[in-house]
């Protein structure tokens, strides 16, 4: 909780830059920009949330007969292991916050492990969806659908839960670049710029994901 | 560690927000509780409110998250503001999108019934695009000079038909025509003959009936 007596030696290697008056007007404008590629990037799933609306209002009997075949329960466990990893990423930045470095870096590597948790359901999900010959366009196979359209919702299911996927998998490989730097002492009260840009880039993924499972695995 | 005594001196360190570890397990707490309720609610059908339903608690979720774990409520109101307008340009994005898609196709319906004559687009309208037909010939420059403002009402929309039309647009115009002829009496004020107005009046459409081409 407390700052180490030796406040000079934590994050040596940080310094204001010359173009900012103070710490605290560099560490906003970090934050600044990190919040406004958030938007680029709710707007980007922006575009798939629209595409989901319009399909499920053109093709409303498809898309609630469609959706019985997802897995309520991997998604619930999914959106559960995923707000978890939402906590440990916020006790992350915490730690560095209060220069706990075992604790920054303990807490990352359950945000990691809980990212992978997260894939792992989602392949079972993805192969018994493979299996059953769901894919989109050419590759739906599967029959016996009583309504015309139930490819159109896979379609989106597959894009969007793909293209968080996508996400998920960069979060790992951010998440794993500052537990590299937090385990070299980079980060500190002074300098935890990157752990707090990291964190919200990862609260971000949870959000979009509190949207995804509600809108395709609970109402269709 | 006492959360707001910031020293955020000129030149000095950056001093960072910290927030107890009650404020983080009670987020936890409460985005699982409304996890809970969203899954509980998918099983009772609300009927067309499921969709408003997940959505609302959805955003719910995502306000806690943002609020805290993003730590928005603690932070500069202008990082509130640029997820705010990130919010507002999607609504506005995804409503007016829908608003093409969901009314698509409700105009073939009309146009089907009184397809438009792209060669002569103001016939086949109101008794009184009729008699403007009449009076000035496709090509005439005088559409071009009178058109909107100068003769009042060009672009109305087509009068409701009635019983009463047709006999009243089979008689001959006079100032007297009741409501439903009434675009021909402002056409006959305007200086016109009234033979071609009357003869003009006398097809008097009906939604019913398209007129022949």
């Amino acid at each position: 909780m407390s700052a180490s007596a030796n406040d000079e030696k934590l994050s040596p290697d940080f310094h204001v830059a010359h173009h900012f008056d103070t710490a605290d007007q560099q560490f906003d404008s970090a934050r600044m920009g990190i919040w406004l590629f958030l938007v680029t990037e709710i707007l980007f799933f922006g575009g798939l949330f629209c595409a989901f609306f319009i399909y499920r209002s053109w093709y409303f009997s498809s898309f609630v007969e469609a959706h019985h075949h997802l897995d309520k329960v991997m998604g619930a466990v999914n959106t559960c292991v995923l707000i978890f990893s939402s906590l440990t990423m916020a006790l992350a930045v915490r730690s560095a916050q209060v220069n706990d470095k075992a604790k920054t870096v303990g807490f990352l590597i359950v945000t990691i492990l809980c990212a992978f948790g997260f894939l792992v359901v989602k392949y079972f999900e993805y192969q018994h969806k493979i299996h059953d010959g769901l894919l989109p366009g050419v590759h739906f196979t599967a029959q016996g659908f009583s309504s015309p359209h139930p490819g159109t919702f896979f379609a989106v299911y597959f894009m969007m839960t793909g293209i968080h996927g996508l996400h998920v998998i960069i979060g790992i490989g951010l998440i794993l670049w500052i537990l590299l730097r937090a385990q070299r002492g980079d980060f500190s009260a002074r300098y935890y710029a990157p752990v707090e840009g990291v964190g919200l880039y990862w609260h971000l993924v949870d959000l979009v994901w509190i949207y995804l499972f509600p809108l395709l695995y609970l109402v269709g | 560690m006492s959360s707001h005594d910031h020293g955020h001196a000129i030149g000095g360190d950056h001093v960072p927000h910290v927030l107890p570890y009650a404020a983080y397990f009670a987020t936890w707490g409460a985005l699982m509780f409304f996890t809970i309720i969203t899954v509980g609610a998918s099983y009772v059908n609300f009927g067309p409110a499921n969709l408003l339903i997940a959505v609302v608690i959805a955003t719910l979720k995502a306000t806690i998250v943002a609020a805290i774990f993003m730590h928005l409520w603690f932070d500069h109101r202008m990082h509130s503001m640029i997820l705010g307008s990130a919010g507002l340009f999607l609504a506005i994005f995804i409503a007016f999108t829908m608003f093409d898609t969901e009314s698509r196709g409700h105009l073939e319906s009309i146009t089907g019934e009184r397809p438009a004559d792209m060669s002569n687009p103001f016939l086949g309208g109101s008794a009184r695009q009729k008699a403007m037909n009449a009076l000035y010939p496709v090509g005439s420059n005088s559409v071009k000079l009178s058109a909107p403002g100068i003769v009042p009402g060009v672009f109305d929309v087509p009068a409701a038909p009635s019983a009463s039309a047709a006999p009243e647009a089979s008689a001959t115009v006079s100032p007297e025509a009741s409501a439903s002829a009434s675009a021909s009496a402002s056409v006959a004020a305007s200086g016109s003959t009234s033979a071609s107005v009357s003869g003009s009046v006398s097809a008097a459409p009906s939604a019913s009936a398209p007129p022949k081409h």
